[in-house]
């Protein structure tokens, strides 16, 4: 692959191995867990990395250009790299849940996700969901059911609830349950996200917690 | 009776009565906002990921710190060799921390720290740390208390005794005990070790500006914690500054720098830059403490009218590394003629720190399973049992109306005798347990400022755990000063603030709530002093309710809060307030009951529904407190039914330093939870009480009753994992428990 002369921008696509692939029918893999450089490397035509490469990654609708190892994890960079902290680290293995971001439309662990990987999709983290002030409603049932303590869990609880409701509207506790469970609170404020998924569904009604 | 371990916070010995200041700032006996619901003031920071919380620091300049640790459970460093984790492009600073040739050179259980580097990256620190050359001399390890007791042990430390005995704890005489017992239970009772799972792991930011060190760390106290900055690098206390904004959660592992982050600190003075360090999951599970296994060889006697008569307990316990083990035993209720002696094992493993409500767990769940043991040997029903073996009631010891109250509640009188006869392998079963803590504290100091355009700073050295203590701040304000929550900015988590101490065993509501309502009283006063002129009354007469300051005997005889502060002028109010006597109380107690149902095919326990009676003094937050006793449960039924760390016997490595084998509860785990929080005039009278531990407690004894009750098999100890339940109930078959 040639070298990028400007580091601010990411490497230059090869168009002709796309189409390849296109063609033999796995750019749909490739597309999905690659994004070009990717694709170079798994086709052995070319090899990004060790060292560190350009991409730009489309957070929050925003475009973020970083220089990441190609082994660094999504969370990794945009924690470290971009100062998005909200998304946090707790057991780095893809089972605590606290750094699950939306990756084109779909719940994913940050932790176990290589940055490189999602170059061309769209990345959302709880730092983009609120809209200014106003929170988005699953932010505001968290807080109006207190259905959080240290919160340091709570973004990804925020992040995987909103997910939820946006693939089942009015889920039903059993969902709530399902969509939930790859996320763990060391707080156990289980009972309250509960409520709060049922409340920002507009199942249950917002309970007079109205002081302060 | 075993004196408790009632947590890093020192319980305050008994109440003198009550000073001036307490008795003129009383608490309201009709309070505008304390026990009311209010929500979180930090909760929008916290759910748009705009709160920071140490572990988000990000500083100009700054790299990362890595340790290298013991991958033995013993072993002598003999040399380190940090030049090629030096040679390596980006790595910045490089330490050693066991000192080849020194005695610090033995590493004590695997995890302990060796060395440490630090880099420009994460990544980068990492692939530095693997380079680090350690030279061990391995030792023979202990990995289990069975192993560290037997004759011809290898010892846990070099030229020291595996074991520590204690004296024992007497009262009353066994022998006439036992020669009023009708019956005679005699059985051995254990509990596991767990970690605390903090979800931020413990770490910090150092930085330092010439001799000035300012660290942003995850910790339980800012103020211990910048004392032990200070001890452990040899500096002035006045030149460390201690920050912990928001934090992951510590449950009594998280009181001072620790190891990582002295070496932190260290890292950053090398480096000359900004350094991050943070333990990986690995490393939390492995240094950063637990609650120590407990077991107990007990006999005890009941008499044919169902009274306890005797209690004769070896105890023991290991708390890893050097740390103790003990806990109260027996717990609650009143065995008239007892001994216990308790035995402190010492293995290679990390050493024990207090973890919510610590000893508490282990001296229930021991006493519990045997009380339930003893109700059926005299057929009585566990509930009128308890009842009847219960210390003299008072307000800190209202089991006996809790009981009543809960089994009320709970439909107890469904319950069936042990053992479910329905047919089909799913048994159901109900159990319950009760269980006490201290809660109180004393020392916490406040700063109030007032302003001339009325804006109130309320100003504490404490630190919010996850548990609303910053929103508890500025309740208490609000309410002595009459105004709405919104208007007190609370500031806390930074030792530029008011000494207060660490918030370890339950005692920050009472140490700090006190102080601040003093200071705000105080604040109030000095706002009256500037007015009582204008409204023609002396400032005793005025009161500041829903805004305003106004004549006590005359409403209309008034202005607003803005306008009283704006007569301040030049002279800003700032005053000091600290905990008195008066305010507070200590002792708490409490009930649970829960249901179960046990599948005896596959062992595996569904919790259905548990319901608590709970007392905490005067409820400060209803919100934060239900918020509380929540957490307090589910972490109990982690402790009953997932986790478990456990140590290779053969290697002494622990096998699940992690979380997906090291196992917690997610949402389907988790059944109904009912509170009942006793909110009595009596209660409310004995002032604030800290609610942090004492429902965390209990749960797993009467989980561990519960499957009892309906598989009609005894678990004597935890976890109650399948393949637990499932081998006792084959030992039952071949006739052997009870």
């Amino acid at each position: 692959m040639a070298k990028n002369k400007d580091p601010e921008k990411p490497e230059p696509i090869n168009q002709s191995r796309r189409q390849f692939l296109k063609a033999t029918g796995v750019a749909p893999l490739a597309a999905s867990v690659a994004g070009a450089a990717i694709a170079e490397a798994q086709s052995g035509a070319g090899i990004v990395g060790p060292g560190e490469v350009p991409i730009e990654l489309m957070v929050n609708g925003k475009r973020v250009a970083l220089r990441v190892e190609p082994r660094v994890t999504l969370l990794n960079a945009i924690r470290n790299r971009a100062d998005l902290t909200g998304n946090k680290r707790g057991c780095d293995r893809g089972v605590c849940g606290a750094c699950t971001m939306i990756i084109d439309g779909k719940t994913a662990y940050a932790c176990s996700t290589l940055a490189i990987e999602t170059v061309g999709k769209q990345i959302r983290t709880v730092d983009g969901l609120a809209d200014g002030a106003k929170l988005h409603p699953v932010q505001q049932a968290f807080c109006d059911r207190d259905a959080l303590m240290c919160g340091f869990c709570t973004p990804g609880f925020v992040m995987a609830t909103v997910a939820l409701i946006e693939k089942h509207p009015k889920p039903t506790p059993e969902q709530v349950k399902k969509g939930l469970d790859g996320n763990i609170c060391r707080c156990g404020t289980f009972v309250r996200i509960m409520e709060a998924a049922m409340t920002a569904s507009g199942q249950l009604a917002t309970r007079g917690v109205t002081r302060g | 009776m075993a004196k408790a371990q009632e947590g890093r916070g020192a319980q305050p010995p008994a109440a003198s009565g009550p000073t001036a200041n307490a008795k003129k700032y009383a608490w309201p006996p009709k309070p505008a906002v304390l026990s009311t619901r209010v929500k979180r003031l930090d909760g929008p920071d916290k759910v748009t990921g705009k709160a920071k919380y140490s572990f988000d620091i990000n500083r100009p300049g700054m790299i990362y710190g890595k340790v290298v640790r013991s991958p033995h459970p013993h072993a002598r460093v003999t040399a380190i060799d940090l030049n090629a984790a030096k040679a390596l492009p980006g790595v910045r600073a490089a330490i050693v921390w066991k000192e080849p040739g020194t005695p610090a050179a033995e590493c004590k259980y695997q995890g302990d720290p060796v060395a440490a580097i630090a880099a420009d990256t994460e990544e980068l620190a990492e692939d530095a740390a693997r380079l680090v050359k350690v030279t061990y001399d391995v030792m023979e390890h202990v990995a289990n208390v069975e192993q560290a007791m037997e004759n011809g042990a290898p010892a846990w430390a070099a030229g020291t005794a595996n074991t520590r005995k204690g004296n024992a704890e007497e009262n009353g005489n066994l022998d006439d005990g036992f020669k009023q017992a009708a019956h005679v239970v005699e059985q051995t009772y254990a509990t596991h070790v767990i970690t605390h799972v903090c979800m931020e792991t413990h770490g910090c930011v150092c930085e330092w500006d010439g001799d000035k060190l300012t660290a942003w760390v995850t910790t339980q106290g800012v103020h211990g914690t910048k004392d032990g900055f200070a001890q452990g690098l040899k500096i002035p206390a006045t030149n460390v500054r201690v920050i912990t904004q928001y934090m992951g959660g510590g449950f009594g592992s998280k009181f001072g720098p620790d190891a990582q982050g002295l070496i932190c600190a260290r890292l950053a003075k090398e480096a000359g830059k900004p350094v991050k360090l943070f333990l990986d999951r690995k490393e939390e599970h492995l240094d950063s403490g637990n609650r120590p296994s407990a077991y107990a060889k007990i006999k005890a006697g009941v008499s044919a009218d169902g009274k306890l008569t005797a209690f004769d307990a070896q105890s023991w316990g290991t708390g890893g590394a050097g740390a103790n083990s003990n806990f109260p035993l027996p717990y609650i209720y009143n065995f008239p003629n007892r001994r216990r002696v308790h035995t402190d094992v010492f293995i290679n493993a990390g050493q024990q720190r207090a973890m919510r409500a610590p000893g508490h767990p282990q001296g229930c769940f021991l006493t519990e399973i045997l009380m339930d043991e003893l109700a059926d040997r005299v057929r009585m029903d566990p509930v009128e049992f308890r009842i009847k073996n219960l210390p003299e009631a008072n307000l800190s010891q209202a089991w006996g109306e809790y009981f009543r109250m809960g089994a009320k509640a709970f439909g107890w009188e469904k319950r069936h005798a042990t053992g479910d006869p329905r047919p089909g392998p799913i048994k159901n079963g109900f159990g319950v347990s009760a269980h006490r803590w201290g809660g109180g504290g004393r020392g916490g100091r406040a700063h109030c400022d007032i302003a001339s355009d009325g804006s109130v700073v309320m100003k504490v050295g404490t630190q919010d755990l996850g548990t609303g203590t910053r929103t508890m701040v500025a309740m208490l304000t609000a309410e002595t000063l009459g105004l709405p929550v919104s208007a007190v900015t609370p500031e806390i988590g930074d030792t530029n603030y008011p000494v207060c101490g660490a918030s370890g065993g339950s005692t920050t509501a009472a140490s700090i709530s006190p102080a601040i309502r003093i200071a705000a009283g105080k604040a109030r006063d000095a706002v009256f002093a500037k007015v009582a002129p204008e409204l023609g009354a002396s400032a005793d007469d005025l009161v500041a309710e829903n805004g305003r300051v106004f004549v006590k005997t005359n409403a209309s005889k008034g202005m607003t809060w803005k306008d009283a502060c704006r007569r301040l002028g030049a002279e800003p109010v700032s005053v000091d307030g600290e905990w008195e006597d008066g305010l507070s109380s200590t002792g708490t107690s409490g009930v649970q009951f829960t249901e179960v149902d046990v599948d005896i095919e596959t062992g595996i326990v569904k919790v259905k529904r548990i319901l608590t009676v709970q007392d905490c003094g005067l409820i400060l937050s209803r919100l934060t407190a239900e918020s509380q006793v929540y957490g307090g449960i589910v972490g109990s039924l982690n402790f009953a039914l997932f986790e478990d760390r456990i140590l290779d016997r053969v290697t002494g490595h622990m096998v699940n330093p992690n979380m997906e084998s090291y196992l917690l509860a997610g949402l389907s785990d988790v059944p109904k939870i009912d509170i009942m929080l006793v909110d009595s005039p009596e209660q409310r009278g004995r002032g604030v009480i800290g609610i942090g531990e004492p429902p965390t407690v209990s749960t797993a004894s009467a989980i561990a009753n519960a499957v009892r009750n309906a598989t009609g098999v005894t678990i004597r100890s935890l976890p109650l994992h399948p393949h637990r339940i499932l081998a006792a109930i084959e030992e039952q078959k071949s006739g052997g428990t009870l």
